[in-house]
């Protein structure tokens, strides 16, 4: 837990060099799954087809969810699953400790889920005195260092490997070596006996399929095998839209959400588990838990701008392709989901507009985002009516109101784009209210409740944000010309039909 | 607390109808768009275009492959394989074809267990421990250079997942060129017949977790090998 302002010249020097890292870490990362991705949907072929069957299949599951999730209920239950609902993120806690308390349980090993952390689960089973270990291995090392994921598909891209030794040495009561086989080796020896241990295997779950009542999870370590092989109990958290209706659509899904996520043809593991074991199995859950979740989810449902989230498929690409995210990573996002898509989620579950934020705002001019997804969500879109909808609701500045009408304005005219990109106007703002990004850098809102993390210096911020401006005027000067005639589009129908979204 | 979820069942469902602005459906919608594009079920590899385009994509991965005529010689292999690494605990699948092999008299120094029903061993923890798991795999699917492998009374899921290396058999015929072939096998099968766990495969466990450095047998097996016979 580090929670005080680094006090000595080489702390702070350290912190300062750390940063850069961070900066350097999370451009490297991001460029290299966007590239990935790039080549694996070319390899692929015909990849605007596929992402418009995938969009269809989603439109398709959440425009029926009552029916393809009743069928997934009734399926699971009939393979032998204990089936609850939660509506909220507290309710989803409890069941989770009242299963705890049921099989008596002393700890839990987790494999990677967004809906666990978005539930703030690890939190409620310590306090109930269950130990919760995550065991994807960046999860494991951010665990350690008690700070918040920074990227949906790598979530430890904030630390080098001089500070994970420290970290894993610690816990190994000895030195270890900053090489990474060393370091991953010492992870397996440890967390091989977590799992032998453990009373709980807890998983999320990427896609539910209606017809068998099964979950199907994607992974390269194998450690959510581990979990639905090992435990006696499994609990599986899910968000109450990952259905898909048919096995068939997993093909789908299947060659979109690892090719978009890192690359891969398929990640190196893809499991569907329908139920606990069967009587003569020796291996797999005696009993299978599924907790699912609303947490907000259902507010999107019949809203017409922002049902369409309810579509995405958590793969990341999003983040990767937006030059916002890639120059200062997941933290400054304060939310469990970062990014473009955390940018939009997090006001959109929490119904609460004001939580919209200047470096969300940033993200709001290019389009890049919409152009990477693989299911076709209009994030941009989403973001624009986002702060259209604050500025209804009085949240805004007059200057924010001032840029909403300056929106009409660039958008009219290509060259003045192409000049608003170079972000002169909110990078200035952000610069200027310095106060603002350092209170969310730092001991971030809504995370601050929940985990600890270490403030950034002040100084290396602003040079950062120096160079970020630098770099996204060089990289992005004009905009596609499909996302721009798109939004063009939606901006003319928006005010041929006038406004009201509630 | 099974009434209970019932009811918050009934609650949930009615929220979401209730949100789309419509009565709770019941009958099962017209599904236009289900699973991959049209044009692309027609993508289809003669036999050999398979094998090559599986053992491609497997050996990116960090796998390895072996091409062998027939059983006898996937089991030579293996146990040259077995004495080359020193190893000494192997389990194995209780599969037809694996019995009909004579493992003791290939590999007379190693402990071999099969998994079973019946099996007097703690198999999770022999597992755990093991060098090497032996397994037929059940399909291959050569465009993404995966193996499918599923549960059973006599398949450990262990097998495929806790010993250092894995050697998985995968006989020519059954690799199909796309997922869709195989993901077939379970649209619309009898619940009876559905095995718990279903698992792809498509080489060795791997993270890049840290700083992007590719690590190798994070917590599934590091070395993988798939004997393609015939
Ligand atoms: S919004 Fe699209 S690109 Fe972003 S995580 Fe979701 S599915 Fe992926």
């Amino acid at each position: 837990m580090r929670s005080a302002e680094p006090r000595t010249v080489q702390e702070r020097a350290r912190q300062a060099l750390s940063d850069e890292f961070l900066r350097n870490a999370v451009k490297f990362t991001t460029e290299r799954l966007r590239a990935g991705k790039q080549t694996a949907s070319q390899e692929h072929g015909n990849w605007e087809e596929w992402r418009e069957r995938a969009r269809q299949i989603r439109l398709h599951t959440i425009a029926h969810l009552d029916y393809y999730l009743q069928e997934f209920v009734e399926n699971a239950r009939a393979n032998g699953v204990q089936v609850h609902f939660a509506d909220t993120a507290e309710e989803a806690a409890a069941l989770t400790m009242d299963i705890a308390k049921q099989c008596g349980a002393r700890s839990v090993v987790k494999s990677k889920s967004m809906v666990s952390e978005e539930l703030h689960i690890n939190q409620a089973l310590q306090a109930g005195g269950v130990e919760a270990v995550e065991t994807d291995l960046g999860e494991y090392i951010i665990q350690l260092a008690n700070e918040p994921p920074s990227h949906i598909i790598i979530p430890a891209i904030h630390k080098n490997r001089y500070q994970i030794a420290e970290l894993l040495s610690k816990e190994a009561g000895e030195e270890l070596p900053p090489d990474t086989t060393a370091l991953a080796g010492f992870v397996r020896r440890k967390l091989r006996e977590k799992f032998l241990e453990a009373d709980i295997g807890m998983t999320g779950c990427n896609f539910a399929i209606a017809e068998s009542g099964s979950i199907v999870l994607f992974e390269n370590e194998g450690n959510a095998r581990m979990v639905t092989t090992v435990p006696r109990t499994q609990i599986t958290l899910m968000g109450m839209e990952r259905i898909i209706p048919t096995w068939d659509d997993l093909e789908v899904m299947a060659t979109l959400l690892p090719r978009s996520a890192t690359g891969q043809k398929l990640t190196v593991y893809m499991s569907g588990i329908s139920g606990p074991r069967r009587a003569e199995d020796r291996d797999g859950p005696e009993q299978m838990h599924l907790i699912i979740v609303d947490n907000g989810r259902s507010l999107q449902l019949g809203d017409p701008h922002f049902q369409e989230l309810l579509n995405c498929i958590r793969c990341g690409a999003c983040l990767n392709a937006c030059p916002v995210y890639r120059h200062i990573g997941g933290h400054a996002y304060g939310s469990t989901y970062s990014g473009p898509i955390g940018a939009v989620l997090k006001p959109a579950l929490n119904k609460n507009v004001a939580e919209w934020d200047d470096i969300a705002n940033a993200s709001s001019l290019c389009g890049a985002c919409y152009e990477a997804c693989p299911v076709k969500i209009p994030l941009h879109d989403m973001l624009v009516y986002l702060r259209q909808r604050k500025v209804e609701q009085g949240v805004q500045s007059g200057e924010e109101k001032a840029g909403m009408k300056g929106f009409r304005y660039v958008m009219s005219s290509h060259k003045r784009y192409g000049r608003a990109l170079r972000w002169g106007r909110v990078m200035q703002k952000l610069l200027l209210r310095d106060g603002v990004i350092k209170a969310r850098i730092g001991p971030l809102k809504g995370w601050n409740q929940h985990r600890h993390t270490s403030p950034l210096p002040n100084k290396s911020f602003r040079e950062g944000w120096q160079a970020l401006e630098r770099d996204i005027q060089r990289e992005r000067t004009e905009m596609d010309e499909q996302i721009r005639e798109r939004l063009h589009r939606h901006l003319n129908e928006r005010e041929k039909g006038g406004v009201g979204d509630e | 607390m099974n009434e209970e979820s019932r009811i918050k069942q009934d609650r949930f469902m009615q929220r979401i109808a209730d949100r789309l602005g419509r009565p709770r459906l019941t009958e099962k919608p017209p599904h236009p768009h289900k699973g991959a594009p049209p044009d692309w079920r027609r993508f289809s590899l003669d036999r050999e275009e398979r094998i090559a385009l599986f053992s491609e994509n497997w050996q990116k991965a960090g796998g390895h492959v072996v091409r062998v005529p027939d059983l006898e010689a996937a089991k030579t292999y293996i146990a040259q394989k077995a004495k080359e690494l020193g190893a000494y605990a192997i389990i194995r699948q209780n599969q037809p074809e694996l019995n009909a092999l004579d493992w003791q008299q290939a590999l007379p120094e190693a402990e071999i267990v099969v998994w079973h029903s019946e099996q007097q061993k703690d198999l999770l923890r022999y597992a755990a421990g093991a060098d090497i798991g032996i397994t037929m795999a059940e399909y291959g699917i050569a465009y993404t250079g995966s193996l499918v492998c599923t549960s059973s009374g006599n398949q450990g899921r262990s097998v495929s997942l806790l010993p250092a290396v894995v050697m998985a058999i995968l006989p020519a015929e059954r690799i199909a060129t796309r997922m869709g072939e195989v993901l077939a096998h379970f649209d619309g099968r009898p619940r009876a017949q559905f095995p718990a766990g279903i698992h792809f495969i498509s080489g060795p466990s791997r993270s890049a977790d840290i700083e992007n450095d590719l690590t190798i047998g994070v917590h599934g097996p590091g070395v993988v090998f798939a004997l393609i016979v015939g």
